[in-house]
């Protein structure tokens, strides 16, 4: 546990700093992910069904804001459409539209979710997003996931009636506009889809904003719970010819991922919770404290042992310089009239710049030959040392 | 000599103005009913283009159908219904808006509260 404690704050100190180059490089993926998915499953537009647009199209969408994943993603899939049929382009766009105009304006930070989910239902695991979103989101993003099972289902529906479209000639318009308008209205399993998982969102949010222990972990088993319920309850109604056991290995596969997601985001130690109580002018405060669980992330520390000995009378200050790699050294170094000096030099993660330590007058320094070496100091005689020790440090 | 506390809130200021301030000062510069007024008046053109769209795409259906019974079905009637669905569209539509730009609203005025009460605080530091 320590180890994976560790390794999330190396992750997040590797992020902070590197976050600028981070970040396009995410966006650059994901574009890639969706684009490429939408041109696997739709691909009627041969000249977009491209490897080199997918690239360029990705890269712009790296330096762009977010929302253009979303945008770009639609204009893909509505091309596609018009390469099928006009009709279908039409039916496409006014659900765009629909969508955004009646429920993306509220919701428009998460206009990511919208592209997500149908991705995520596309690779057979759709049951993440919704768990997902109760934990790290508030109710209203039932919305945005109600919105990305809309754009999945019209996706399946173009994909299922392409090859009747294309049979149909071009006198048939209102003909193909009602076969998809059907298609879309009269999909229940959309309808039954689309309710579990808000209720699923919203369950799991009210559940983990309990103050009781693991509410988080027991929130996401809920979440799931509710969804393959609600799933086999429409499967029964509806008879929606649901699949239980990709539903069971998609459970599964949903608490894993959200357990990773609960890990980073909100990882406590209910071993330690402090329960206080206390009162102030105005109130009487009953008070839980949950740690969370925070290890520092090592620095590296390096050791040098040097087993050369010195004869009594020798200046035996340690130079260290041809061996000091990264790092600001800070040495307890030593002279003692009788004996060997020894100093241990230690070298931290910070690189130093700047004189080499014990570059002075009457200091003869000592090179370093292959090996390690110790210099253990025994005692700190020389003022000026210790005030060059202050000084190193700083 | 660098005052670390002032140093702090302005960092800590700076960030708030380039990043959820932004949203929240364009949202406070207004009264609470200009606001709203105005999200609200957004709302019914996005629910009328919304509801034509979906008139236009209702008539599409069945057009043939329509254009052939058009001199007999009741055409006040129709348009009546019609004008119905629209007002009970918009109507739940604004409603639903006003709920969430007042919400909105007071998160907003409650954040840049904050914000203000460290602008009080940065200015009292520089008065010392």
């Amino acid at each position: 546990m320590t180890a994976l404690l560790e390794l999330r704050e190396n992750l997040k100190k590797i992020y902070s700093r590197n976050e600028a180059f981070i970040l396009p490089v995410v966006k650059f993926l994901l574009s890639f992910l969706v684009l490429s998915t939408i041109n696997g499953r739709l691909g009627y537009m041969t000249k977009l069904d491209n490897m080199a647009i997918v690239l360029i199209v990705s890269l712009m969408c790296s330096f762009l804001p977010t929302g253009f994943v979303t945008f770009f993603a639609m204009v893909f899939s509505l091309m596609h459409m018009y390469a099928l049929s006009l009709e279908t382009a039409a039916v496409g766009l006014v659900v765009f539209l629909l969508l955004y105009l009646l429920f993306l304006r509220f919701t428009s930070k998460e206009a990511l979710v919208v592209v997500l989910t149908p991705i995520l239902c596309m690779l057979k695991i759709p049951y993440v997003m919704p768990v997902a979103m109760g934990l790290i989101g508030t109710p209203a993003s039932c919305v945005s996931v109600g919105c990305g099972v809309v754009v999945y289902y019209l996706i399946q529906t173009v994909i299922n009636n392409a090859a009747t479209i294309n049979s149909m000639g071009a006198e048939e318009a209102t003909a193909k506009l009602r076969l998809l308008i059907d298609g879309m209205l009269g999909n229940k399993e959309m309808l039954v889809t689309i309710a579990a998982f808000a209720i699923t969102v919203i369950v799991v949010y009210l559940i983990r904003r309990m103050s009781m222990d693991h509410s988080w972990t027991i929130a996401m088993i809920a979440g799931v719970m509710i969804e393959v319920l609600m799933l086999l309850v429409g499967d029964l109604m509806y008879d929606t010819n649901l699949s239980i056991v990709s539903a069971l290995l998609g459970a599964v596969v949903t608490v894993l991922a959200c357990k990773i997601i609960e890990f980073f985001r909100f990882c406590l130690d209910y071993s330690r919770t402090e329960k206080v109580q206390f009162e102030d002018d105005e109130y009487y405060y009953y008070v839980k404290a949950v740690p969370k669980m925070t290890v520092a992330a090592p620095t590296n520390t390096v050791k040098k042992i040097n087993t050369q000995r010195r004869r009594v009378g020798q200046n035996t200050r340690p130079a260290g310089q041809g061996s000091r790699t990264a790092g600001q050294t800070s040495r307890s170094a030593g002279r003692t009239a009788e004996g060997a000096a020894r100093s241990v030099v230690t070298e931290r993660t910070s690189a130093r710049n700047g004189a080499p330590y014990g570059q002075q007058d009457g200091y003869r320094g000592r090179e370093m030959s292959g090996g390690r070496s110790v210099t253990i100091s025994g005692e700190h005689r020389n003022g000026q040392e210790d005030s060059d020790d202050y000084e190193e440090l700083f | 000599m660098l005052n670390e506390e002032k140093v702090i809130l302005m960092t800590q200021m700076a960030s708030y103005e380039e990043n959820e301030g932004k949203k929240n000062m364009a949202i406070g510069r207004y009264f609470r009913s200009d606001y709203i007024a105005v999200q609200v008046l957004k709302s019914i053109l996005c629910a009328t283009i919304a509801f034509a769209v979906c008139f236009a795409l209702f008539i599409f259906y069945d057009f043939e159908t329509f254009m052939q019974d058009i001199y007999k079905i009741d055409l006040i009637g129709f348009a009546s219904n019609v004008l119905l669905y629209y007002g009970v569209t918009v109507v739940v539509y604004g409603a639903a808006s006003y709920l969430i730009c007042s919400i909105r609203y007071a998160k907003a005025k409650k954040s840049l509260k904050c914000y203000y009460n460290n602008l009080k605080k940065l200015n009292s530091i520089y008065n010392e």
